[in-house]
């Protein structure tokens, strides 16, 4: 009797440990979407109010007033997508060489490390060389300045992340393959991709979202042309910092996209947060 | 030579194809035709910016200032950051940053990993809420916490003062900027430790549970003697994982505190970023990144010894 009791007291006190952690996870966000539909007067009044009674669309008819905000939005989207692309086609086509054996061990094993080894300096350490680079090329304010480094930051990631989706595919149908006198080429494009293709678009989503909202190279390297919306969400801190409700219509627009994709990779999340290094 | 050491290597490790050991010649060349473009790609992007960086350490440069050439002043830039209070006092900032936020997320994080692999009811649908902060875009993580800790408008002081507690300034507070800062890390990164640690809580085998239960343990020693060492090389690659993230920290700081109030959130890649991007001194930034690069590679290699040591979860 008794024992049952505590386990009912402690199961109770789990949810009620779980649900403040869960409010608290939360509510940023809920705050976020509620203040993208509040009133200009009601997103700065004291005390805030936590649960609106009355809503507008204003702010998000509003966001589209702001000057070139369609372009500063294709410019994210062309940026995104390109750097995928490039990034997935070069990653998984070296990730298929490494997962194959004609290259001695510690060929691969070198060329492996030093690919982790430039995953892990942050971006910062890069930034000033970068910002003098393509200065001197005269690729300032460009898309192609955007798409060349956030390729290079995805790159290794992409890699390690194809290489794990390669290795878990069954060896037999290669190996019949080859028998079949089958080139590596033809192997590669016939076989292995068809096969691996739903972690591509794994690997895929996760390098667009992280070209979609990365922010350091983006406020260095651009200024009009190129901007992406990183940029943008982050000038309203400074001159229009109390503009709160179209600040939070533009964010929310912006992380849409990214929680539609997030919701697809659940079953391969940890692995892709791990760089490969945990499978579910 | 280098041929047949590496093609009598082949069949060592690959099992059963040794009748295609004639073939591995186009095949190897193929390999690397495959691996070219990535490779080169990453010399390109990667290491020329490193060395050129390494290259820019050695002169003294301000490029704000108009047609101003490099010169070459030796070690002097490195030399002067060693006893340069403000790049002494923002390396101790990084430091105490990364300790606390991720000892805390990992705290937090190993609770509710234990909590989310039970057969709770609810369990679902908190894993589904964590994906959120952990999705965020950290420039809007930056700029909505901002609004939360307004001390006039913000939801935080609303909140603090139905407890009772009095406004407070947090992010304007020299005492309470970096806990802010911290906070909101921590808010955004738990997710990542809570999700990783589960998945390695749940691949565990279960025989020793059941050993456990029959031997009647405690709930608490089935975790300090079975979940704990058998999770090291999960709990490990988290850690390394959330360290290395940490240090590179900057989107959120840029946009709620920029390094303020005064210097107290200004952590190195911040500090890099006003010398190098706003004062335009080019050469001591670039020392600068050298130095922090190095510091972060120390303590790399640390942990991928470390997880080597430990086998399978090692690279390669």
């Amino acid at each position: 009797m008794i024992r049952v009791r505590r386990r009912r007291l402690s199961a109770a006190g789990l949810y009620l440990v779980a649900l403040v952690i869960l409010v608290a996870v939360t509510f940023p966000a809920y705050w976020l979407v509620t203040t993208s539909f509040k009133y200009e007067v009601d997103t700065i009044v004291s005390p805030p109010i936590i649960l609106p009674l009355r809503g507008t669309l204003r702010n998000y008819v509003d966001v589209f007033r702001v000057d070139e905000i369609s372009r500063f939005f294709l410019n994210s989207a062309v940026i995104a997508l390109t750097s995928t692309g490039l990034g997935v086609l070069l990653g998984s086509m070296a990730a298929y060489a490494l997962s194959k054996h004609y290259l001695s061990f510690r060929i691969r094993q070198v060329v492996m490390i030093w690919i982790l080894v430039v995953r892990i300096f942050p971006p910062i350490t890069t930034a000033i060389p970068y910002f003098v680079i393509i200065r001197g090329l005269n690729l300032s304010d460009t898309h192609i300045a955007l798409i060349i480094t956030h390729t290079a930051f995805t790159l290794p990631f992409v890699i390690w992340l194809m290489l794990g989706f390669f290795q878990d595919l069954p060896d037999a149908i290669d190996r019949a393959a080859i028998m079949d006198g089958c080139s590596l080429w033809q192997r590669f494009r016939q076989i292995t991709l068809p096969l691996a293709l739903p972690g591509m678009a794994v690997t895929a989503i996760f390098t667009f979202i992280f070209s979609w909202n990365e922010f350091l190279y983006a406020s260095m390297l651009t200024s009009r042309t190129a901007k992406t919306l990183p940029v943008v969400i982050s000038g309203y801190m400074s001159d229009k910092f109390l503009r709160w409700g179209e600040m939070s219509a533009l964010a929310t627009l912006m992380i849409i996209p990214v929680m539609l994709f997030a919701g697809l990779t659940q079953r391969y999340l940890v692995r892709g947060l791990t760089f490969g290094a945990v499978k579910e | 030579m280098s041929t047949t050491t590496s093609s009598s290597q082949v069949p060592a490790e690959t099992s059963g194809s040794a009748p295609l050991v004639q073939r591995h010649t186009g095949e190897r060349l193929m390999s690397w035709l495959f691996m070219a473009p990535a490779i080169l790609f990453l010399l390109l992007t990667s290491v020329y910016p490193l060395l050129y960086s390494l290259r820019l350490s050695f002169f003294s440069w301000n490029m704000s200032v108009p047609n101003s050439q490099p010169v070459f002043i030796g070690i002097r830039n490195y030399a002067r950051l060693f006893d340069d209070p403000v790049f002494l006092s923002s390396l101790r900032t990084t430091l105490i940053f990364v300790a606390s936020a991720v000892t805390l997320e990992f705290l937090l994080g190993m609770a509710l990993a234990l909590l989310v692999t039970t057969r709770l009811r609810g369990v679902g649908l908190m894993r589904t809420f964590l994906l959120v902060p952990l999705m965020m875009t950290p420039v809007v993580a930056g700029v909505l916490w901002r609004t939360l800790f307004h001390s006039t408008y913000g939801a935080l002081n609303f909140f603090i003062g139905l407890l009772g507690i009095p406004a407070q300034t947090w992010t304007g507070n020299p005492e309470q900027a970096l806990a802010a800062v911290i906070t909101v890390e921590i808010w955004q990164q738990l997710p990542v430790v809570v999700f990783i640690l589960a998945a390695g809580i749940q691949s565990l085998p279960l025989d020793f549970y059941k050993a456990a239960q029959v031997d009647g343990a405690s709930a608490w020693q089935t975790f300090r003697e079975i979940t704990l060492p058998l999770l090291k090389p999960v709990i490990l690659v988290v850690l390394l994982l959330r360290i290395m993230d940490a240090f590179r920290i900057f989107d959120v700081i840029y946009t709620l505190t920029f390094g303020g109030p005064g210097r107290v959130t200004e952590v190195l890649s911040i500090l890099i970023y006003k010398n190098g991007l706003q004062f335009f001194q080019i050469g001591k930034a670039s020392a600068m990144s050298w130095l922090f690069l190095l510091f972060i590679f120390v303590i790399a290699i640390f942990f991928i010894r470390e997880l080597q040591r430990r086998g399978p979860e090692g690279p390669a």
